[in-house]
């Protein structure tokens, strides 16, 4: 329900504004308590922690041991296990505050979430107009088939509903990418802190973005003067940019500021580094590119797929023929024609920047070969300069004529003009 | 951002975070080139909402954008039309995107609103008629254009100049007059800057 429906049906409701600082600061011994009994707690968000358990199982005895002893820390938590973070946080979910659920099979438990679980609402959408409201179903479709239609998002979500848990490969770090700031003076301030950690977040991001990569976990240490050292690992399912880094950081400092002693050094070490199997090109951020695809996905389920197009180069004489259309999402095949071919008698650049699928008709008139006026809309406007023509032989083996290309310029703009069987169409328009 | 070489570069012809530049003029005076040169130096992924399906990527290459971060979406809906450029401006850093006739008023203020919010860059070309006051913080029309290269009958079209009038909040609420230049080797270059306020002298 959105704000206003919610203050229709309520006028005296009040609007609070999300403060997650301090919903991280109130969760903050709940996190402790687990770490008490279970190391290397990760935090998504206040509330929602996920911890690897294979070392635990063996010192608790088993799974129902590992969760035992959680529970008789968080009290009233739901707590769930399953093989991956996907699965272990709907497992979580699915169970009742003393009643933890504990997955067997982790893949029909999956096949039996529906699609919503994803969290991609437009993607979920259309998933559901075609039918699939199942992860199960999702995961029996062809990947090929889900990555073309709806590109790496598409992707994404297969793997999960398969039972890929893993999103990234964790990768060796390389060490020089951690940042480490030690402060003569100690910080006692929120701001103080609250501006230590921007400047720090700024400085591993400029660091991860020359080596092209983008991380999903960072780890967050603090030290204190009273020699109190604390840690924590916060992660995200999507590549954390600039601001996602420093909005974590800032919210764990704050969680941990007050008391005795002020802050004396902050470390930040990125993990799990995005394994795409490919470095990221120049100008591209990975968490900018989620949002991007995101975007285009959107605007896909709403034009369709087939309006939301990417050119390729192509070998041709006419700037129609120049360009193969393919749909976003979609593998790139070999060209028609070779376009790095000489193709003699090729429209010379610069190209005209509007096509016509279809070369409407042209009124022009003609002296004895040259262009006088053409008519542009219920105006006639004269012929100030042009060139040609240019011959173009056709396909004579499918039957086509000849044709005469001309450039024709006007005061109010230049046009690509072809002349077959005496009629002008316009095959392009330079704006 | 359009530059001029050898000069420092005019900071009027550029595409700002969370504005809108209008482009005024008919078909074949340059405006399409001009929206590209603007989205080429955006970094990141740029679309064109392409309206009557007549757009040419080949243009777009020629300005040096390259062509895996060039999307094209056509949409010639004018009620779908805002939906599909809200949601592209939520998440594309530039966009060039021609406004089908018949789009409220409202919804362009309200993707004026969203472009602020989001500090995404958008260019927008209406097929007919200005945008309303307000949408847009600056304003290129274009005034002439002049063709090089093609004289009667040899030759070919080599370089173009497009004189251009830009006005709003993006030049300080006066007018100003431009010149660019292209030759389909590049970006658009301005070449000379006349300032020119409404009835005022001319400065060369």
């Amino acid at each position: 329900m959105g704000r206003r429906e919610a203050e229709a049906l309520c006028p005296e409701a009040v609007v609070l504004e999300r403060d997650v600082a301090e919903e991280t600061r109130r969760f903050e011994p709940v996190v402790e308590a687990i770490e008490g009994v279970i190391p290397r707690v990760e935090i998504v968000e206040p509330g929602l922690v996920f911890v690897p358990i294979d070392g635990a199982v063996r010192y608790y005895g088993g799974e129902e041991g590992v969760v035992a002893a959680v529970e008789a820390v968080v009290g009233s938590g739901r707590i769930g296990v399953a093989d991956g973070p996907f699965a272990a946080r709907w497992a979580a979910v699915s169970a009742r505050p003393g009643r933890p659920r504990i997955v067997t099979d982790t893949a029909a438990f999956l096949a039996s979430l529906d699609v919503a679980t994803l969290g991609a609402e437009e993607m979920v959408a259309t998933f559901r107009w075609l039918g699939v409201t199942t992860l199960g179903a999702l995961a029996r479709l062809p990947r090929a088939a889900v990555a073309s239609r709806f590109g790496s998002p598409g992707v994404e979500a297969h793997r999960l509903a398969s039972g890929e848990a893993q999103m990234v490969q964790p990768r060796t770090i390389p060490a020089e990418l951690a940042v480490e700031e030690r402060f003569d003076e100690p910080l006692e301030l929120i701001d103080q802190v609250a501006f230590a950690a921007r400047a720090l977040a700024a400085r591993l991001m400029d660091g991860l973005r020359r080596a092209g990569i983008a991380p999903h976990r960072i780890v967050i240490e603090m030290e204190r003067t009273d020699g109190v050292c604390r840690r924590r690992v916060w992660r995200s399912a999507d590549p954390m940019d600039e601001r996602a880094v420093a909005e974590r950081v800032w919210w764990q400092l704050r969680a941990w500021v007050g008391g005795e002693g002020g802050v004396i050094r902050i470390r930040l070490d990125p993990g799990d580094l995005s394994g795409t199997g490919r470095q990221l090109a120049l100008w591209e951020d990975a968490a900018a590119r989620v949002e991007t695809e995101r975007a285009l996905v959107r605007a896909q389920s709403l034009v369709g797929p087939d309006r939301v197009l990417v050119a390729e180069p192509q070998g041709g004489r006419m700037p129609a023929e120049q360009v193969a259309w393919r749909r976003w999402g979609d593998q790139p095949s070999p060209p028609a024609r070779d376009p790095a071919a000489p193709w003699p008698g090729a429209t010379p650049a610069p190209a005209p920047a509007l096509v016509p699928p279809e070369p409407p008709l042209l009124e022009v008139e003609w002296d004895e070969g040259a262009p006088v006026r053409i008519r542009l809309g219920t105006r006639w406007e004269p012929v100030l300069g042009w060139s040609g023509p240019w011959r173009l032989l056709g396909r004579w083996w499918r039957g086509e004529g000849a044709a005469d290309r001309y450039q024709i310029v006007t005061s109010v703009g230049a046009f690509l003009c072809v002349v077959r069987d005496g009629r002008t169409y316009l095959a392009g328009i330079y704006d | 951002m359009l530059s001029a070489p050898g000069r420092e570069p005019v900071t009027v012809l550029e595409l700002e975070p969370g504005r809108i530049v209008e482009l005024v003029g008919s078909p074949g005076t340059g405006m399409t080139r001009l929206g590209l040169g603007l989205l080429a130096s955006v970094p990141g992924v740029v679309a064109v909402c392409d309206v009557r399906g007549w757009f040419c990527p080949l243009a777009a290459w020629e300005m040096e954008i390259d062509r895996e971060r060039l999307v094209v979406v056509r949409c010639d809906d004018r009620h779908l039309w805002p939906r599909v450029v809200a949601a592209l401006v939520e998440g594309v850093p530039g966009v060039y995107a021609e406004v089908p006739v018949g789009v409220g008023d409202q919804e362009l203020r309200r993707l004026g609103a969203l472009v602020r919010a989001r500090r995404t860059r958008l260019a927008l070309r209406p097929l007919r008629g200005p945008l309303p006051t307000g949408v847009a913080h600056l304003r290129l029309q274009a005034e002439g254009i002049g063709w090089e290269g093609a004289e009667r009958g040899w030759g070919r079209l080599r370089r173009r100049r497009l004189q251009v009038v830009a006005s709003g909040k993006g030049v300080g609420g006066m007018e100003r007059t431009i010149v660019v230049e292209e030759d389909g080797a590049g970006p658009v270059r301005v070449v000379s800057e006349l300032g020119v306020g409404a009835g005022r002298r001319a400065l060369g």
